[in-house]
């Protein structure tokens, strides 16, 4: 058989790897062991951090063409542990005091069940059920059983032992695992082992509820909590068995049951047979929404008078249209920003400067050029030329140490910028509260617009400064009121709000004070002109002290956009915002919202954007130089919904044929076909047809 | 003591049940050999296994109680039974003389019973009554279980086993003749309205006892005719009905409202006709159980916005906006044929007028279609006997009335495979078919409300789709449509195959305000929707 040079050649590319440099197989490393020999057994080591330690100095990569020194590396990661620590105490600070309302109600409701109230005569069911609805907060229901557990442990009540879906195959093991969480919760692997063997009667069943009356008669446990986390995901033909079952425990067994929804409860209880419904009787619970949530972590976060870090405009929309249009947990969302911060750190070797280092430190060369070679720098020296002050610019330009103290100076006076900034978005809120009247505009939409530099002119703004005109002067003080403390240190506002005061002491028995602006202010005249009614709107006459209140009004007024305007720049303008602003996009999206099927159907359908190619690439054409499975993948789009396979195999010959003429040797291009074809089955784009035996049927499209 | 005594004994804490007290006395009696096995039979709430421990604690009889629905597996019952019985032997510390406490088959346990009762002390020798409640509920059990533990009684003759049944045993089912049976009937209407009054009325504060005892065994009667007797309630819906209703309907007489037709006090009949209301929709309410039970409202108002607690608005959960369409997609692909899917999810002719005057008739002959379908249905669960007659007649008159109905019992079951368990006929428009996954992803991309503005540019959605459904799939809203799925199902495994077909399996309406929550027009795409 002869094989010319060129099919050889495809031949191996296909065979040995080596022209797909840029995509690999990814094969953990294995240590020292052959695939056929069984893995090492898992030991308990006794503590693995003492080597993992010194591992973490070296987390960061150096950056700068690698010319950055040790000690950079190092305060890069420092300073990122230290703000990240700081943000994670608020964070679990929020989701604590979210929890709280509904953790005390569950508590109350476990403790104050008695399984006791059971009254055989009665038969009064007892109320043992409690149903949580989470929504779409999926997380908050395990942070609401751990404290639960916590809190029960701390008394000595009993435990929380929690059930998944995944936990109950089938009845036996169910029991099982609820018996060993019972138990491992408070004596743990160990004691429950000791507890299995170490018992006066014969040895009892893993699935024995025995055990557990044994466990709870020795404990002395007055409530044993148990939480189906997700309570829709369990067959329903278990839960029955498994309720009826604890219900012919429960005057042994103090059990209550904690169900998790996150659909509602009429539809839980439509899913369930009657008979089982039935064995239930409890109370409802409802957890805060996660949205609400979010933003007031989100706030927490930016808002912070101590800041140094913030997240730009696109990161923010990014991390709020994740938490609203998908199932995504308050946890998750700090998981986002907390790789956010990762990799600000990680990759900007001028987040060093954040730490506010010893100038000594630095390789200075290096990293005057990077602060040179910002695009902020550049426009912060224009603003400089045109103000007409070249001297600095070039003493920036040419003087290292110049430069250095430079860039320390604006990195504080515009970090101080960006918490102003900040401020003047809790005060608009805090002025929404009191001027939009149906919808509530929320922080984030707020920090988007003016992260964008956009809030100064937002209709938002505007319409909020017209509808303050119009207040009275009792709705104007309690908004005034409401207003952040720091902005009252500014002369101007407590001016105001001294004058209105006084002026209602002057005025004691006015009443509240209408502005000029007030709609109740203004008289709506007719005037019969011609036979025809004429309406015109005049101002009533005002007494005397509300032309005063107007007078203060438009102070106000004035007040606020002159703070507004001076305040509200757009943070990308401001010089070194490169460090102190996170803005990019798509190390989040490309890491939390991944797309592998894109990737494989771009592979498989331009395979040169992937692949290193040494001929020329012929854009959008099928050729011969491509990976097999590329082009069968290539036609395999061409064709409709069944495809003949020897249809499929023509035009695949086809191709080789075109390329090589008469060389061409078929049977090298069948197997190439029966390996490209067999490649596609196991990516399951194509499977046998049952219509007709030899076409296949497509099962995938591609750009869904 | 003789039977009789026994049941003298017992019928004032259980009345109404002297027969069976008597024969069990009678064939459990110490002083006179027992039937090697006795079935105790009768459905729910009869009092069965409360009676039989009433009257083996009052005959003095020793004996053990194994409850069968406690037992995981057969193998777990056997042991229990032996346990049991160590336990009432007082031989509980001895157990590893008897098979170390294992018991792993009948004949084994045959064995094990025969030494524990032949190493009874003198004092302790006579009959042992071994009572399984429950025993044909049992789980995994053996075909030949019940037949075997009959045989224990006549391999040990100090031994009885009663064997206590909730479904009525079919003759011969223990492969033996001669069995003594015991039937516990439901209780008549004489015996329950007996019982209620025999707790006496429950104490309303304010009301005269004297006016109670009056009142009470009319209204406890009336409770029994109208609600509890047609629905063949047992005892304790009875008794909570009972305990529901009677403070809302003594409220007049506690409230000092003055009486209609110039009496000074109330009697039973003006009470009843100022109650209707109370009858009609509490007492409704009062049948279905509820696992989260609705505020009981106040007396006083009970009377005047029935209506309001009853017709509580159902809250919706809160998907999130790009689950809430994916779910949509889901069920818009279950509910639509697949041939009219170039019709009605087509790009190239979605706006122009000729393509929605195409998209309304054929919305109307699927309609038309599924309302024959449901008639047809309907005509043949009603009347089997006689169904081509009735259905044929009544395909031609297609009234509103019968396609609203039609909808809404399609709306009402949740409409999986195997789902509804009354609807097992051939697929209909109205049932949900199962669909394969691109197909969902096809229709998601049609129906999304905001779509993007150069479709060209728009990265792919089908991976942040597949993250979505699998959490719908978690919360069975979403489920595999394979029936081999359903075992992988319970594990709580959520991989799936890509061939693999997909059904939605919530009811229509829910899914219907949903959709319009995020400005989807679920009705546009459906049969008979926007009529």
């Amino acid at each position: 058989m002869e094989i010319d040079g060129f099919d050889a050649e495809v031949l191996e590319s296909s065979r040995d790897k080596s022209q797909s440099q840029g995509v690999y197989i990814y094969q953990p490393t294995q240590q020292g062991k052959g695939a056929g020999e069984r893995p090492s057994k898992r030991r308990k080591v006794a503590s693995t951090d003492a080597s993992e330690e010194p591992k973490n100095h070296q987390s960061f990569a150096p950056l700068l063409n690698g010319d950055e020194n040790a000690e950079c590396v190092q305060l890069r990661y420092d300073i990122y542990k230290q703000l990240w620590s700081v943000q994670k105490q608020k964070i679990k600070g929020i989701l604590e005091d979210v929890d709280a309302g509904v953790l005390m109600d569950v508590l109350s409701f476990v403790r104050n069940t008695s399984p006791q109230t059971y009254d055989p005569i009665l038969a009064k069911e007892p109320e043992t059920s409690a149903l949580v609805t989470v929504g779409s907060n999926v997380s908050s229901l395990s942070r609401l059983l751990s404290r639960l557990n916590d809190q029960l442990a701390a008394t000595g009540d009993g435990g929380v032992v929690v059930l998944e879906s995944g936990d109950a195959p089938n009845l036996k093991t169910t029991l099982k695992n609820i018996i060993r969480a019972a138990v491992t919760n408070t004596e743990g692997n160990d004691g429950y082992q000791k507890f299995l063997t170490d018992r006066a009667g014969p040895r009892l069943l893993g699935y024995d509820l025995d055990l557990l009356h044994d466990y709870v008669q020795r404990k002395g446990t007055k409530k044993l909590v148990l939480a189906l986390r997700d309570s829709e995901a369990f067959d329903p033909g278990l839960l029955t068995d498994l309720l009826s079952l604890l219900r012919s425990w429960l005057d042994r067994i103090p059990f209550t049951v904690l169900l998790g929804i996150s659909t509602s409860v009429e539809l839980f209880e439509g899913r369930l047979p009657r008979s089982c419904a039935s064995l239930l009787q409890g109370r409802h619970f409802e957890v805060q929404e996660a949205g609400n949530c979010v933003d007031r972590i989100y706030e927490a976060l930016q808002a912070d008078l101590t800041g140094r870090l913030w997240l730009g405009r696109n990161i923010t929309s990014t991390l709020f249209e994740r938490s609203s249009d998908f199932f995504q947990s308050p946890e998750a969302f700090s998981r986002m920003v907390k790789y956010a911060y990762m990799s600000h750190f990680f990759a900007n070797p001028l987040a060093v400067l954040l730490a506010n280092p010893a100038s000594t430190m630095l390789p200075q060369l290096r990293i005057c050029e990077a602060i040179r070679n910002l695009p902020s720098f550049r426009m912060f020296c224009e603003d400089l030329v045109q103000a007409g002050f070249s001297k600095e610019v070039r003493g920036l330009l040419e003087d290292d140490q110049y430069l250095l103290q430079q860039t320390s100076k604006h990195l504080d006076t515009n970090q101080q910028k960006m918490r102003r900034l900040f401020q003047v978005v809790l005060v608009i809120h805090a002025c929404l509260q009191h001027t939009q009247s149906s919808k509530k505009t929320s922080v984030s939409d707020l920090s988007i617009r003016a992260l964008s530099g956009e809030l100064g002119e937002s209709p938002i703004v505007e319409e909020m400064l017209a509808t303050m005109k119009t207040l009275d002067s009792e709705k104007l003080m309690c908004l005034l009121n409401s207003l952040p403390r720091a902005l009252f240190n500014d002369a101007h506002f407590s001016a105001i709000q001294h004058d209105i005061q006084t002026l209602l002491q002057t005025y004691p028995d006015s009443g509240p004070l209408r502005s000029e602006y007030n709609t109740n202010s203004s008289v709506v005249k007719t005037t019969v002109v011609q036979q025809r009614v004429r309406l015109s709107k005049g101002k009533a006459k005002l007494p005397e002290q509300d032309l005063e209140y107007t007078k203060i009004i438009d102070r106000l007024v004035a007040i606020l956009q002159e703070y507004f305007a001076e305040i509200l720049v757009n943070p990308q303008d401001l010089f070194l915002h490169e460090l102190f602003l996170f803005d990019l996009r798509n190390p989040l999206k490309e890491t939390f919202a991944p797309r592998p099927r894109f990737a494989i159907e771009r592979a498989l359908a331009s395979p040169f954007d992937y692949l290193f190619s040494s001929f020329d690439v012929t854009e959008g054409k099928i050729s011969a130089k491509q990976p097999a499975t590329a082009i069968l993948y290539q036609l395999y789009l061409e064709s409709g919904a069944l495809v003949n396979v020897h249809d499929l195999w023509q035009a695949f010959y086809a191709v080789f044929e075109s390329d090589q003429g008469d060389s061409c040797d078929e049977r090298v291009v069948m197997t190439l076909f029966y390996g490209a074809l067999s490649e596609l089955k196991a990516f399951g784009v194509v499977k046998n047809s049952r219509k007709k035996t030899d076409h296949l049927a497509k099962s995938a499209w591609m750009g869904l | 003591m003789l039977p009789a005594d026994v049941a003298r004994s017992l019928s004032p804490q259980w009345p109404c049940r002297e027969v069976q007290v008597q024969q069990l006395a009678s064939l459990l009696s110490p002083h006179i050999p027992s039937p090697p096995t006795v079935v105790v039979h009768g459905i729910s709430a009869t009092c069965k296994s409360t009676i039989l421990q009433a009257v083996l604690s009052t005959l003095e009889v020793p004996h053990a109680i194994v409850r069968s629905t406690e037992c995981i597996t057969a193998r777990h019952l056997l042991t229990k039974i032996l346990w049991g019985i160590l336990e009432a032997l007082g031989q509980k510390d001895e157990w590893e003389k008897f098979g170390k406490g294992r018991c792993e088959h009948v004949s084994m346990l045959a064995v094990l019973l025969e030494e524990c009762l032949a190493a009874r002390t003198a004092e302790q020798a006579g009959k042992f009554v071994l009572v399984l409640d429950e025993i044909d509920r049992q789980r995994e059990a053996p075909p030949t279980l019940l037949s075997a533990l009959a045989r224990l009684g006549e391999i040990i003759p100090s031994l009885c086993v009663v064997l206590v049944l909730s479904s009525t045993p079919r003759p011969l089912f223990l492969q033996h003749s001669a069995v003594p049976h015991i039937s516990f009937p439901p209780y008549t209407r004489k015996d329950a309205i007996d019982i209620m009054l025999n707790t006496g009325a429950p104490v309303v504060d304010g009301l005269p006892a004297e006016t109670s005892s009056r009142l009470y065994p009319h209204f406890v009667s009336t409770v029994y005719d109208s609600l509890v007797g047609p629905t063949v309630g047992s005892i304790p819906t009875f008794r909570s009905i009972c305990d529901r209703l009677w403070p809302q309907f003594v409220a007049p007489v506690v409230k000092g409202e003055t009486p209609p037709g110039g009496n000074n006090e109330w009697d039973f009949s003006r009470l009843l006709v100022k109650n209707r209301v109370l009858f009609r929709h509490q007492g409704e309410s009062a049948l279905v159980h509820r696992i989260v039970p609705e505020e009981a409202p106040a007396p006083g108002t009970a009377s005047r916005t029935p209506l309001a607690s009853t017709a509580a608005p159902s809250s919706l959960p809160s998907l999130p906006y790009f689950s809430t369409l994916i779910l949509t997609s889901a069920y818009v692909a279950s509910h639509t044929p697949q041939r009219l899917d170039t019709i009605f999810f087509s790009k190239f002719s979605s706006s122009s007028l000729s393509a929605r005057n195409k998209r309304a008739h054929h919305r109307r002959r699927l309609k038309v279609l599924s309302q024959a379908q449901a008639e047809d249905r309907q005509a043949a669960a009603a009347d089997p006997s006689t169904p081509n007659k009735r259905g044929k007649r009544s395909k031609t008159r297609i009234t509103k009335s019968t396609l609203s109905s039609a909808f809404a019992t399609s709306s009402a079951t949740t409409s999986a495979i195997g789902g509804g368990a009354g609807i097992t006929g051939p697929s209909t428009i109205l049932t949900a078919r199962p669909f394969p996954l691109e197909r969902l992803l096809a229709i998601y991309h049609a129906i999304d409300p905001n779509p993007p503005a150069n479709p060209i540019r728009v990265g792919a959605v089908a991976d942040q789709i597949y993250a979505e459904l699998a959490t719908l799939r978690r919360l069975r809203l979403v489920v595999p449509a394979s029936s081999a799925g359903a075992a992988a199902m319970s594990s709580g495994n959520t991989s799936a195959d890509a061939g693999d077909k997909w059904c939605v399996n919530v009811s229509g309406d829910w899914i219907g305000e949903l959709a319009k929550g995020i400005g989807v027009e679920v009705g546009e795409w459906l049969a008979g929707g926007l009529d």
